[in-house]
């Protein structure tokens, strides 16, 4: 979809920019979220949000200067200071902000039924805590959320893009005795989220990992869950697919093009028309017409991800990966869907230790790779059944060397924040008791 | 509005700048602005919470429609909420040797880029440093009349640098933040420190697994304090029941050696002159020789747990404050540097930190080092890098036997409930027995 809400500011400020550089950009968010927060099993907290923002860039013989505000009244300011930025930046090679194009035709991520309302978000934690019912567990706290954003995206091109999304979270924590159980949702249409199985898993894992068993040191066959998986992966391994990593020299994956970074089963692609995850957009956060981008396939390196700055520099093409964090936030490379696909099969068989969560996987070496976590509701797991618990060991690897050892896929995948996984099958991993 | 029993609003306004020199390219520099409110009202049950953007102050009609608007959503909430009587007051905030705000960007970006510089040496290859600094003015005011009104200023910048050799990537990272100004002259050496520890770490191995005998430097230690202990007592996850201490005032945990404490108005990078409910900030001794004394609170958890001291209460700009800490730090003791690696005679020394985490309900915590170095016979001999420690709050304390003689504080970020604040940790050096170390190496 491509329309243009008339911003007349935003219009006034490309003018006014376009007098004193080469190039202006505004992307411009505006929205409203509520959230209603659980104590215990009561509620105890609401919140409601009113969010505006902007980011200005401006690019000035291949100068590129920046600032952003919430105040739409300071946009002179905010104008002022991002064509001061400019001066200091070093120049680079420049070929030019998107100029309008045809759009692909995209999946929405707008729920128009979706009501942002506080009474909305209290349903959502009563139905949370019918599931949580099902288990013996003390429900500690839990959230429901619900947000609408409009974003636009203008330039002195002439470009003028203009999306909405909605999105719903939800999550709940239960304990028993000293086991914690957590769980999770969240998509772009509450007909999408099941707040009654999220209650129901929180109080289950809270349940069923007590009276855990201790672990030998030793080397075991692992089944990641997508949340223990996503925890490695996305701190490590998609980073290093960034364009402005590599030709920096801080990706280990740099000299791996064209050569083997996982198993032959392992495809790794950004799917922004793909139906289902919130991330779908036909636009990136620059303007550049979104597409599919296969990073690696069938266990080989293809291609890395380039935003506009990072691609010009290095005379390659973006991949449409420009992403920003929030309505104020800048251009960054990042993606849209990640997902990790390949030959999906029965992963729960053979005996294996399941882990459903790390703890610490922030503190895994970005550049390396090397990790030693804790695991979070691990259990035997035999003929798809959990057996028993495991009370507390720790996991150490690599997390690149990892995936040359991936021996099976899980049929189904989840959605995590904008990863889309199976859980993953490792054998041998090197696990160290207490 | 008769059903309002109270209200705050907590309004800040102010300027981020920033400065992004990777590889001697400047990527970015330059300034952002930030207008951000929050209302909370409490009116017949919990909590009704308004977040603005680009707050405009208002009074009269406008602002009661603000308070109308956020009873409504207190109204879909169930808990009764009680507050604690809390002593208010705001302390000075410490005085700047020099204003960053006053440092042209120019200045800035050429005193960054030549500490970026330095880190540049043979082996190394890739340099980054990046420069922030936020200044914030922070208006509070509440429905008993309380009003402060302060200026703040935090500012420093971290320089990374990548070593590599056949295939394999290292990093050395420095970071320098403080509430004291302006902190980029004079720093080139940073740099050089960043570069040669990238090096070294090409040659470290990876340290084998197990229960070791530790010491650790006082910035880990002092992550120590504040992934094991720090975020346990505080007094909200008391309240909800998801920490391993609820219930355990008084109950020994540690030997007497160990005192841990937190204090916002100890003037380092945690400092708040008052805290995010208008409260006065004071210290709270968490563990007193080994004890659990006083858990960290706010206003409401006061009253919901008692055993402990409010004023504990801290926010991102525009966020709804929750009980967090400061400045965490375990107390020194008597022992010298010397005394404390011949005790350890043969184990593991860990240096610095790439963070942490833990699961306070389940009492387990893990957090990382940025790398160590064996101990053999009391000295200190191989390098290794990546080397994690995880234990049991309840049980690892009482590891901890001998506590340096001279404390140092490292300034931080701490991450809860989706929100970011500044922090600093610090310990003396400590020596810890029965460390559950990880790591991957098989000898």
């Amino acid at each position: 979809m491509r329309w243009w809400v008339a911003v007349d500011w935003i219009d006034e400020l490309i003018r006014e920019g376009t007098k004193n550089v080469d190039e202006v950009e505004v992307y411009y968010g505006e929205g409203t979220s509520v959230s209603a927060d659980l104590k215990k099993r009561t509620v105890h907290l609401a919140t409601n949000s009113v969010e505006c923002g902007f980011g200005i860039r401006v690019i000035h013989k291949g100068r590129i200067g920046s600032s952003s505000s919430s105040n739409p009244g300071q946009w002179r300011e905010c104008l002022a200071a991002a064509i001061a930025s400019a001066k200091l930046a070093t120049p680079q090679p420049w070929e030019g902000l998107p100029v309008p194009a045809t759009l692909p035709e995209v999946p929405g991520s707008y729920d128009s039924s979706m009501k942002i309302e506080p009474e909305c978000a209290r349903d959502l934690l009563s139905r949370m805590l019918e599931g949580a019912e099902a288990h013996p567990a003390e429900v500690t706290s839990g959230s429901a959320g619900l947000s609408r954003v409009e974003v636009t995206l203008a330039n002195s091109n002439g470009v003028r893009y203009t999306d909405r999304h909605t999105g719903v979270s939800l999550s709940l924590e239960a304990i028993q005795k000293q086991s914690t159980g957590y769980e999770f949702d969240h998509a772009w249409s509450l007909a999408m989220v099941d707040p009654v199985t999220v209650g129901e898993r929180a109080t289950f894992f809270a349940k069923s990992s007590s009276e855990g068993v201790d672990i030998e040191t030793g080397d075991y066959d692992l089944l990641l869950s997508p949340l223990a998986y996503a925890e490695l992966l996305g701190g490590v391994f998609v980073p290093a697919l960034s364009g402005r990593s590599v030709h920096a020299k801080r990706s280990r994956l740099g000299e791996f093009l064209g050569k083997s970074v996982a198993c032959e089963q392992v495809s790794m692609y950004d799917a922004p028309h793909m139906p289902g995850p919130g991330g779908c957009t036909a636009w990136d956060a620059e303007g550049t017409p979104t597409r599919r981008t296969d990073f690696v396939r069938d266990g080989v390196l293809q291609c890395f991800a380039y935003d506009l700055k990072t691609a010009y520099r290095y005379g390659k093409a973006s991949t449409a990966s420009a992403v920003r964090g929030g309505s104020n936030g800048l251009p960054s490379i990042g993606h849209h869907n990640f997902v990790v696909d390949g030959v999906r099969d029965t992963v729960d068989d053979a005996r294996v230790l399941y882990v459903h969560n790390l703890v610490g996987a922030h503190t895994a070496n970005p550049l390396s790779g090397d990790f030693s976590v804790e695991l979070s509701n691990a259990f035997w797991m035999e003929g798809g059944e959990f057996t028993s618990p495991v009370r507390s060991a720790m996991f150490s690897g690599n997390v690149f060397d990892l995936h040359h050892g991936i021996a099976g896929m899980s049929r189904k995948s989840r959605t995590i924040g904008s990863l889309v996984l199976p859980s993953i099958k490792i054998n041998q991993q090197h696990i160290i008791g207490k | 509005m008769s059903c309002i029993s109270y209200y705050d609003l907590r309004h800040v306004t102010g300027e981020t700048t920033h400065i992004d020199i990777d590889n001697s390219v400047v990527e970015s520099a330059g300034s952002s602005f930030v207008n951000v409110a929050v209302l909370r009202v409490l009116s017949g049950h919990g909590w009704g919470v308004l977040q603005i953007d680009n707050y405009t102050p208002c009074t009269g009609r406008k602002f009661e429609e603000l308070l109308e608007q956020a009873c409504r959503l207190a109204n879909i909430t169930e808990e009764k909420v009680i507050l604690g009587d809390v002593p208010h007051g705001i302390l000075p905030v410490p005085p700047v040797k020099e204003d960053p705000y006053e440092v042209p960007l120019e200045e800035k970006s050429a005193l960054l880029a030549a500490i970026e510089k330095g880190a540049r040496s043979p082996g190394i290859v890739n340099t980054r440093a990046n420069y922030i600094e936020r200044v914030e003015h922070v208006n509070f005011s509440d429905s008993s009349g309380n009003e402060y009104t302060y200026r703040m200023t935090r500012s420093g910048f971290n320089v990374l640098a990548v070593a590599s050799r056949n295939g394999d990537l290292q990093m050395g990272y420095e970071r320098e933040h403080s509430i004291h100004g302006f902190n980029l002259r004079h720093q080139e050496d940073i740099g050089k420190n960043a570069a040669e520890t990238a090096i070294a770490l090409l040659d470290a191995g990876a340290p084998k697994g197990g229960k070791l005998r530790a010491v650790l430097d006082p910035e880990l230690a002092g992550v120590f304090a504040h992934e094991a202990v720090g975020h346990a007592s505080e007094g909200d996850l008391i309240h909800e029941g998801s920490s391993v201490l609820k219930g355990r005032t008084g109950e020994k945990i540690g030997n007497e050696i160990l005192s841990i404490v937190d204090d916002p108005g100890l003037c380092e990078f945690g400092f708040d002159p008052v805290d995010a409910e208008g409260v006065a900030v004071t210290r709270t001794e968490i563990i007193r020789k080994g004890v659990i004394h006083a858990f960290l609170h706010n206003r409401e958890s006061l009253a919901a747990v008692g055993n402990g001291i409010a004023g504990h209460a801290r926010a991102m700009p525009g966020e709804p404050p929750l009980v967090r800490m400061s400045n965490t730090f375990i107390e020194a003791g008597d022992a010298t540097e010397e005394e404390i690696f011949a005790e350890c005679k043969n184990g593991i020394f860990l240096k610095g930190s790439r963070g942490g985490q833990v699961d306070p309900g389940r009492g387990i915590f893990q957090f990382n080092a940025e790398y160590g170095y064996l101990i053999e016979n009391g000295e200190c001999t191989r390098m290794v890098r990546d080397v994690s420690l995880s234990g049991e709050i309840l049980t690892t304390l009482h590891g901890i036997v001998l506590c340096g003689n001279r404390r140092v504080m490292s300034p931080g970020y701490c991450g809860k409930g989706g929100q970011s604040v500044p922090v600093s940790d610090g310990a003396p050096h400590v020596l810890l027995n029965d460390a559950v170390v990880g790591g991957s190496g098989l000898d």
